[in-house]
């Protein structure tokens, strides 16, 4: 599910079902140096976790990216998010990034963290292999983390 | 000259009719995509799409078929790749939604190594019989949509789908 109208209306009737949100952690950099790199993390961390909503549709909510600059950048900022969504009855939240320096807090919350790819250049078919690798490297840690219960 | 100029009440008229245009499209616009069939609407007016796959070489095991087009998902527009489970009923070919008709997600065939011989949801252990009948005791409520399905020139061509034929 989507953070939309709609799809938040699911949420709210289906919650014993829904149990997940996932959230991307998406850093932009303004630097000329970096600017485009940032654009190709934001684009595959998008293409990546809309494709995971396509496939766990049912079972989870993807959040719209939080986005922040390196001066914006906080610490405190993920763990809150976390705490906010239990209480709202997620039972697993996932911050999912680009950006390494988030797994310094992987002890507390759940960071998964991917090297970018640059999907710019791709065609179609290939991107969406790419995407189906990637997101078959996910599924065992989602998996765990729902088997745990 | 005076008998062309636009006097007071006539541009007011014009300018309000104007105005009103656009609410009137601003109002109608929505509702005429409600009109549409959102199945249609989903597969850009419910053409058919050529698969890769040949004809000839779909057998009584399901495999999954890939169905390109682009689709603007919330606040991002992706390649959506949907995917069709194809395989071949008697003469019959036939090719199933992979959308769980419980809350949405892909199944998979035989992705349960417990149930073998049939389609299973990993978000909620729904299951699914080959021809899409729904297993009684798991959430899903229907059985699996099923796509319309042409040949051309010995390719595999999908179109818009519908409610499960298979399932008596
Ligand atoms: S979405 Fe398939 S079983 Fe719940």
């Amino acid at each position: 599910m989507y953070f939309n109208a709609n799809d938040v209306t699911s949420f709210m009737a289906q919650k014993e079902f829904i149990d997940t949100a996932i959230v991307p952690l998406v850093s932009v950099d303004l630097t000329s140096e970096k600017m485009k790199q940032s654009g190709t993390e934001a684009d595959f961390l998008l293409s990546l976790t809309s494709f995971i909503e396509q496939q766990f549709k049912g079972r989870l909510l993807l959040m719209p990216p939080f986005s922040y600059s390196a001066t914006l950048k906080d610490e405190e900022m993920p763990k809150q998010l976390e705490a906010q969504l239990h209480n709202a009855g997620f039972k697993h939240v996932f911050f999912i990034t680009c950006d390494h320096s988030w797994t310094n807090i992987g002890d507390e919350v759940n960071i998964i963290w991917l090297p970018a790819i640059p999907l710019e250049s791709m065609d179609k078919g290939v991107k969406s292999s790419i995407l189906e690798d990637q997101l078959r490297q996910l599924i065992p840690i989602l998996s765990t983390k729902w088997a745990q219960i | 000259m005076s008998n062309n100029r636009v006097s007071r009440r006539q541009f007011l008229s014009y300018t309000l009719t104007g105005v009103g245009g656009f609410m009137a499209a601003g109002m109608l616009m929505p509702m005429v995509r409600f009109a549409i069939d959102p199945v249609l609407q989903k597969h850009g007016g419910g053409d058919f799409v050529q698969t890769e796959h040949k004809i000839a070489d779909i057998t009584d095991k399901p495999v999954k078929v890939d169905l390109k087009f682009e689709q603007v998902d919330a606040w991002y527009k992706s390649d959506v790749t949907n995917v069709a489970w194809v395989f071949k009923e008697g003469d019959q070919i036939v090719a199933l939604s992979p959308v769980c008709k419980h809350l949405g997600c892909m199944v998979g065939w035989e992705e349960d190594s417990s149930h073998p011989n049939q389609f299973f949801c990993p978000c909620h252990a729904g299951r699914y019989e080959k021809n899409g009948k729904n297993v009684p005791g798991t959430p899903p409520t229907g059985p699996l949509d099923e796509y319309e399905v042409q040949e051309k020139n010995g390719f595999l061509w999908l179109g818009p789908t519908k409610a499960n034929t298979l399932v008596k």
